[in-house]
């Protein structure tokens, strides 16, 4: 992706410029995309990531398989 | 569990992700400068997993045992996972009645106390630019019409 990114891919989602972001409204968008998302019982979606360090898949449902998963999201700030 | 996602607020220390390679560089730095003990896995580089669960930079989730969503907020606050998990595994527990627990939901405004003087600090960290923007976003936000 680089500057024929489409406005959905790698490059819009990986924003350079947190200002130019929310001037486009890209926070409203996210914000509305939170609560568009799964809601309480709903159905979790289920993907697999990479850990850091080792760099072993791990697969979403095998961790909540058996417990409750708690998910925290982020980043430096 | 932590999912590292793109960067909120990029700067000149620590920029937008233009690589998975940078991507797991910059999780790393997180781990050691946050001192992150939990397992942290790095969603990719379209952010995947983080646009199937909503895109907001500090959320958390909880999945409940087979699979179902049974909490998700907007931001992050540890006592109120906690205080959630508890009666949410209380519930699970079986009844004095018998009864079978039926599932409701809530939407609730929650209230939190930002530390200005640390993320200022974070942002700066992130680089000068990270906090300029900022300062201009604050702006922006200022002059946006209440809905």
């Amino acid at each position: 992706m680089g500057e024929a990114d489409d406005g959905n891919g790698a490059a819009a989602y990986n924003y350079a410029h947190f200002d130019v972001y929310v001037a486009a409204g890209g926070d409203v968008a996210d914000e509305a995309a939170f609560w568009a998302s799964p809601r309480a019982g709903q159905r979790a979606p289920d993907f697999t990531l990479p850990r850091l360090g080792d760099g072993a898949d791990v697969t979403l449902s095998d961790l909540w398989r058996s417990k409750p998963l708690v998910m925290e999201f982020g980043s430096f700030t | 569990m932590f999912i590292y996602t793109r960067e909120a607020h990029p700067g000149e220390n620590v920029p937008c992700h233009d690589s998975f390679e940078r991507k797991l560089t910059c999780a790393k730095l997180l781990r050691e400068e946050a001192g992150i003990g939990r397992d942290i896995l790095v969603d990719d580089l379209d952010g995947t997993v983080h646009r199937a669960y909503g895109l907001m930079p500090n959320m958390t989730w909880v999945i409940g045992r087979g699979g179902r969503v049974a909490y998700k907020a907007d931001w992050t606050s540890a006592a109120n996972v906690e205080a959630f998990l508890e009666r949410f595994l209380a519930a699970r527990a079986e009844h004095p009645s018998r009864a079978t627990p039926v599932m409701y939901e809530t939407q609730q405004a929650e209230f939190r106390y930002p530390d200005r003087k640390r993320f200022a600090e974070h942002l700066l960290r992130n680089g000068p630019r990270a906090a300029a923007e900022f300062e201009r976003a604050q702006q922006l936000w200022a002059r946006r019409p209440t809905p």
